[in-house]
């Protein structure tokens, strides 16, 4: 037997999802099904929003409603300093630290020959214009994972920052090996940010 | 250390078993198929959290089943660390102390074991990647640092290779991302050469002894450490690393040419020599036989010498391969302090009388029965 069409719409849309199976996909869409009619509502609405009225900060690449995002309009902040992450997830982890004051960007992606990923293929390009384009920035922390292909991404960005004399440092400290930044509490975070070595 | 207690559940032929071990020789009797190699295998496996003969983890989940799971408890001279692992058509868990462990790295060292199977004698003969495996799963369990570099360098190694390729097909152009991974695939590559050279002198001190007890003092045996970069006792990790990275830099078109990595420990061998001559090449099969046992047996002490603690030993099928002379030795050298485990299909004159109190268990279609004495 097939399920009707617009439950196995459903199922399917579930399984586009990362993490999730065809039998998870299921559990999730029958539970759907029993849902309030409000809250299915709200979901579908938050859907399309979050990916209507979002889009990628044309300075940093952080996710924003408005362009440029609210950091990089933040006059308060410290433009001498940009914190360079895998994700905009990243930016919040640092932020809930209420440590560091300077500037981001988000790199949307590591550098993985494997996984076909070259330089071109994530934000680094719009990074180097950055730095060319304002004598500001004084130091770049790359605050990549300390997994295999974060520390390939970093020692990259080291390699093409350094020659323009911009002092390069590199998030090590605290960091547990192949941790994702992402998880780590916020104090092995202010430990990261305090002992961070010069690359 | 000391495996006193193991419990099988819908592992290979095992549906649910647990059994109690003797901290001296086990012996595990039965037929062809009964399923002895498959005890040994769980023991393995609940040491390295793989097996020693596939690479596919959902061979060892009974047909019949989704999952299967080995438990044990160590004892250790530190105190008792239950250990589990949990194999799932998915992937598999591993648990110290009832508690999930992230990494390998925290998980391998536990239970330390060495195992020696008739195939064994590949080490001698088979080709150079035997023997790099050799040394991986070895020293692994001797240190965590050694398992790290040794991680760390092979996925180094995949990424430097796959983007060689796509330099030489033209999908990529970025020099600079090249010499970034030749820089850090050097520094890892560093640390497992210098620490090969290290364990291998080790271990030699150890084998050399043995085999000439086993060869009746007629054969001095040299185990040579073949790698691209010189290495010697006083070579530091720098060094190497220094040297390595000038083999990339010098060959960096024929690296691209070719659309793989050239140097590096990837290219390691040991050569065995006896009476300074290879003996891959020019030994007889004995003295072949000979070499592997003692570098096997050598390991014991090497394990004994830098974790502080005897692995278990694991012996499939190898009895009956070997001549008296070097039955006894082996059962001499681990008498008393090795917990053994033996499987045969009979045992032998030779060793029945030279086990002092060996525990025996009968294997039959995935039960085990204990003999009493
Ligand atoms: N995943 C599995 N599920 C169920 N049975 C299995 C599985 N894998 C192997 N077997 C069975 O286990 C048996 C082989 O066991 P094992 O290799 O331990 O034999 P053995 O006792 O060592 O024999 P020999 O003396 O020939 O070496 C075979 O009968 C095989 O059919
Ligand atoms: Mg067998
Ligand atoms: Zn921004």
């Amino acid at each position: 037997m097939q399920y009707p069409e617009p439950l196995a719409k459903l199922i399917e849309s579930y399984t586009k999802l990362p993490g999730i199976g065809q039998k998870t996909a299921t559990r999730l869409a029958f539970y759907t099904l029993g849902m309030e009619e409000d809250d299915v509502t709200n979901f579908a609405k938050s859907l399309l929003s979050a990916k209507r009225d979002l889009h990628s900060c044309s300075i940093c690449g952080n996710i924003t409603e408005d362009d440029p995002c609210p950091i990089c309009r933040d006059k308060t902040r410290d433009r001498s300093k940009i914190l360079v992450v895998e994700q905009s997830q990243d930016i919040m982890a640092m932020e809930r630290m209420h440590e560091y004051h300077g500037l981001y960007h988000v790199l949307q992606g590591v550098i993985s020959p494997v996984a076909g990923t070259g330089p071109e293929d994530i934000n680094i390009t719009s990074l180097l214009k950055r730095l060319q384009k304002s004598d500001d920035v004084k130091e770049v922390i790359i605050a990549t994972n300390a997994s295999s292909d974060g520390e390939l991404t970093a020692g990259y960005l080291a390699k093409l920052i350094k020659p323009a004399g911009i002092k390069v440092t590199r998030l090590a400290h605290g960091l547990s090996v192949g941790a994702d930044i992402d998880y780590a509490d916020e104090m092995t975070l202010f430990k990261a940010v305090q002992g961070r070595t010069e690359m | 250390m000391i495996l006193t207690e193991l419990r099988l559940h819908n592992f290979r032929n095992y549906q649910d078993l647990t059994v109690h071990f003797a901290p001296g020789i086990n012996v595990l009797i039965g037929r062809n198929a009964q399923g002895k190699t498959n005890m040994l295998e769980a023991i393995y496996a609940l040491s390295l959290t793989r097996s020693h003969r596939t690479s596919n983890d959902r061979e060892l989940i009974n047909w019949q089943q989704q999952s299967a799971s080995i438990s044990g408890v160590v004892q250790k001279a530190t105190g008792k660390v239950p250990l589990e692992l949990q194999f799932t058509k998915n992937g598999k868990k591993a648990k110290v102390n009832h508690l999930e462990q992230a990494r390998l790295g925290q998980y391998v060292g536990q239970l330390n074991t060495i195992l020696f199977a008739p195939e064994d004698l590949s080490l001698v003969k088979g080709a150079p990647a035997v023997r790099r495996r050799f040394m991986d799963m070895e020293f692994s369990q001797m240190s965590s640092k050694y398992l790290y570099d040794a991680s760390q360098f092979r996925t180094l190694l995949r990424q430097r290779n796959k983007y060689l390729k796509q330099l030489k097909y033209g999908q990529q152009h970025d020099r600079v991302l090249l010499t970034v991974l030749s820089d850090q695939l050097a520094a890892y590559g560093a640390e497992v050469i210098v620490a090969r050279h290290h364990f291998l002198q080790h271990l030699e001190k150890w084998a050399a002894d043995l085999h000439y007890q086993i060869s009746l003092n007629q054969e001095h045996l040299h185990l040579a450490y073949v790698t691209q970069v010189k290495v010697g006792d006083e070579t530091t990790v720098d060094q190497a690393y220094h040297e390595l990275l000038k083999l990339y830099q010098d060959n960096q078109g024929r690296e691209i040419d070719q659309g793989t990595t050239m140097y590096g420990p990837q290219r390691d061998d040991i050569r065995f020599m006896v009476n300074d001559k290879n003996i891959q090449a020019f030994g007889s099969q004995g003295q072949q036989r000979t070499t592997a046992l003692s570098v096997k047996l050598a390991e014991i002490d090497l394990m004994k010498e830098q974790t502080g603690e005897y692995p278990l030993l694991l012996l499939d099928d190898v009895l009956s391969e070997l001549d008296p002379v070097r039955q006894t030795h082996l059962l001499t050298a681990i008498q008393d302090k090795v917990q053994t485990f033996l499987t045969t299909t009979s045992l032998s004159d030779v060793a029945r009388q030279l086990i002092k109190k060996p525990t025996i268990f009968e294997i039959k279609h995935g039960t085990l029965n204990k003999e009493e004495a």
